[in-house]
């Protein structure tokens, strides 16, 4: 008996020892803040981009860089003009699901290694990771770029006046709308000018063709279009004190009863988003319209609907009152580097290659539809030109046009997960019936509060 | 049988191990070295995998923490916030639903089928027994999105073929108690079989006499299958049901492909809480704490459940 204490008493002892060597903090290596940011102090991208165009031939690393696929294959669009600009630098790619990805970056932060060089992160999660450490302090780096990217978008990447995250791309919204269907009702998109008027434009087609208006599950509601719709007024979850307002400011309440009208009355179609009958609405044309960031219609012409071309147009959203903004966010992602990185020159140098350079990010905007947060490249003649998808319209002038007015909102915070959860409970029960709109951002707010621990 | 090693040490050295330490603990320890030896590779990877991650969850569950870095020592404080976590004590509650929902119904089942498959005049045994086992060998995620395109509201397949028949279409997976049910269908479907192969397993243990000896006497299949099988069965059938408790509300991928927990986390079951809780809302003392309290009120379930079955065999 006192042997097998022993023998417990060794095995913990053994244990204490490899907790303790799993836990020893990975020492960073390298990296001289500021080494490679753009010579001089000049804000311009211009100035910025040519440093790092001309690459070094020098500069020799392996960088590991996680992401999901549509993410991955645009990056990888750039890489042959990146490796002649930085012929020893090798990149190699781990393709995962968002949320794989994101569990893998919190299990290799915990474990205190295994982390990528650079990991892509959306803006809706950028700020948890901001806030748990591990992400590299890019303060200096990014300091040219601070003026030529949408500024809302520092919202998630900055905390306490330093920066961790380099803009990639953004998700203005607009409306979608089906040609045939609007043409159909005898209804001109261009008359809808306020929310009230999309909601008549509703109406008017139901009763002409029997098109529902828009998509919004009930049970299965995720919250990204009341999300949308209490951005484009400059709300969020919280205000910028970082108090929860989802109770205290009567828009959000009005938002969500007007879009609680179109499933009482059966003007908007129950379909899970990201789902089969989803799509399916789209490429058929069950439904009239789409409440969407611009990544939206690289989904439709991709995969989607891609034989609806021509059937879809797009234009600014109404708006609650006159003069409030025709814009909003859905999404976006940016590019961060890891503290634990021993090649942070390197990951900076493919950084700001991808992302700085006006012509790395209309690559990527040409080939696979990722708007870039950069604005010195909304002046390229490509933005001008028609898109065939949507008619003719020109798309991307319009986004570009967009972008500009996206009010900051207190949305993607450091516990927007856990908020988008709580409130996408609320906003099902109450679009099920079992309780008012009142009731449901009531509830969501206490409970926000009570489990986040904000005012 | 002897179990110590055969080839004992010489007197001579024996004692000046004995002399030179004064634990008597080492030397016994010395002289069972090759057992231990043996054995030690388990209780090694025991300790890493199971008694290690166990004792630095209770770490963290006593600690406001992220993850990374120490965190900030709170006591029972986790715990306290716990006790007032509405989803939390929810997805216990539809845990506790879902079991009252599917294995009374499953349990039942089984004990018929087992019966049935057990019977002499049943031909072509082993492949009944494999088909009603082979939805248990399938993947759970492939089965679960099946079910979902079996039971999506308007496109799916049932919904259709009750149509034909003149019934309504069924919010299977919209409405937050079918919701509960279509879970349940998927448990049943993916669990009977292999609570029948329990269950043939004990009634290959109850001697066909005693049935036979009951139809001597008079009674009928229904009789001896309810008076003689099912009473004799019943510790298998005591087993199987804690099996299933646990299997409720430890239950994560069913219902995570089928439901997501929706609608308004009507099935959300506690380890997904715990899954959220730990990496999406990245709270991993809260998720620590959640666990323990979870760990407790299941064990407690299957005590409840086990001296309400004992008090019965008294009566």
């Amino acid at each position: 008996m006192t042997a097998l204490r022993r023998c417990i008493a060794i095995a913990f002892t053994a244990l204490f020892l490899v907790s303790c060597g799993g836990t020893v903090p990975v020492e960073s290596v390298g990296s001289s803040p500021g080494a490679t940011a753009s010579p001089g102090s000049t804000a311009s991208a211009g100035a910025a981009s040519a440093g790092v165009e001309s690459g070094d031939p020098d500069l020799t690393a392996n960088l590991t860089i996680w992401g999901w696929e549509a993410a991955i294959n645009t990056l990888k669009e750039v890489d042959p003009a990146f490796n002649e600009a930085y012929p020893n630098v090798s990149v190699e790619y781990v393709v995962q699901p968002p949320a794989d990805t994101y569990r893998n970056i919190q299990l290799a932060l915990a474990a205190g290694s295994g982390a990528p060089d650079i990991s892509v992160i959306e803006d809706s999660h950028l700020a948890q990771f901001v806030e748990l450490g591990g992400l590299a302090d890019i303060t200096e780096q990014v300091a040219p770029y601070r003026s030529v990217m949408n500024g809302y978008k520092w919202d998630t990447a900055d905390s306490e006046g330093r920066t961790y995250g380099m803009p990639w791309d953004s998700g203005p919204v607009a409306l979608y709308y089906r040609r045939d269907v609007f043409e159909e009702a005898g209804v001109d998109p261009a008359s809808i000018e306020t929310w009230d008027d999309y909601y008549e434009a509703a109406t008017t087609i139901m009763a002409e063709t029997g098109v529902p208006m828009l998509q919004n599950s009930k049970a299965r509601n995720s919250g990204r279009l009341l999300e949308m719709l209490i951005w484009q007024r400059g709300l969020g979850y919280v205000d910028d004190e970082g108090a929860v307002i989802l109770d205290e400011a009567p828009e959000i309440r009005e938002t969500l009863e007007y879009l609680g009208r179109f499933w009482e009355e059966d003007l908007a179609l129950d379909n899970e988003e990201w789902t089969d009958p989803w799509y399916a609405a789209f490429a058929d044309g069950d439904v009239a319209t789409q409440i969407a960031a611009v990544w939206m219609g690289t989904f439709f012409k991709s995969f989607i609907a891609p034989d609806a071309g021509g059937d879809w147009g797009v234009v600014r959203l109404p708006v609650w009152e006159e003069g409030d903004a025709q814009a909003s966010n859905d999404g976006g992602s940016q590019l961060a580097m890891f503290e634990e990185s021993e090649q942070k020159e390197a990951a900076w140098a493919y950084i700001e290659f991808h992302l700085g350079v006006e012509e790395s990010q209309l690559t990527m905007y040409r080939e696979l539809d990722i708007f870039p947060s950069l604005e010195t490249t909304y002046d390229d003649p490509f933005f001008d030109e028609p898109d065939p998808y949507f008619g003719g319209d020109t798309a991307r002038a319009l986004f570009a046009e967009v972008v500009a007015e996206i009010p900051s909102a207190g949305m993607y915070t450091a516990d927007y997960q856990e908020m988008n959860g709580i409130l996408m409970t609320e906003i099902q029960k109450y679009a099920m019936g079992e309780q008012s709109a009142e009731e449901a951002l009531g509830t969501a707010a206490s409970t926000i509060r009570e489990s986040t621990q904000r005012p | 049988m002897r179990l110590l090693p055969h080839r004992s040490a010489p007197p001579g050295r024996s004692v000046r191990f004995g002399a030179r330490t004064a634990y008597p603990g080492l030397r016994s320890l010395w002289r069972l070295r090759w057992p231990y030896l043996f054995i030690a590779p388990f209780f090694i990877l025991f300790a890493i995998f199971f008694v290690y991650p166990i004792v630095f969850s209770l770490w963290l569950s006593l600690h406001d923490t992220r993850g990374l870095g120490e965190g900030t020592f709170v006591g029972l404080g986790n715990y306290g916030l716990l006790l007032r976590d509405q989803f939390f004590w929810g997805s216990m509650l539809n845990a506790a639903i879902l079991f009252l929902i599917y294995v009374p119904i499953m349990t039942a089942m089984a004990v018929v089928l087992a019966s049935v498959l057990n019977a002499g005049f049943v031909r072509l045994q082993g492949m009944w027994r494999m088909l009603i086992f082979l939805p248990h060998a399938t993947s759970m995620v492939a089965a679960g999105y099946t079910f979902r395109l079996l039971l999506e509201r308007d496109s799916g397949y049932v919904n259709t073929a009750l149509f034909a028949f003149g019934v309504s279409p069924i919010p299977w997976l919209d409405d937050g108690w079918w919701a509960r049910i279509s879970v349940g269908l998927l448990m049943i479907w993916a669990w009977l079989g292999y609570n029948t192969v329990i269950m043939l397993a004990g009634l290959q243990t109850i001697p066909r006499d005693l049935v036979e000896a009951a139809k001597v006497d008079g009674a009928d299949a229904v009789q001896a299958f309810l008076r003689i099988t099912v009473p004799l069965l019943k510790p298998v059938i005591v087993f199987a049901v804690t099996l299933s408790i646990i299997g409720t509300f430890s239950l994560f991928a069913e219902p995570f492909v089928l439901t997501r927990g929706g609608p308004a986390r009507a099935t959300e079951t506690p380890v997904m809480q715990i899954f959220s809780t730990t990496f999406e809302e990245v709270k991993y003392g809260y998720a620590a704490a959640m666990a323990f309290v979870y760990f407790a009120v299941v064990v407690v379930v299957t005590i409840i459940q086990f001296s309400f079955v004992t008090r019965g065999e008294d009566a």
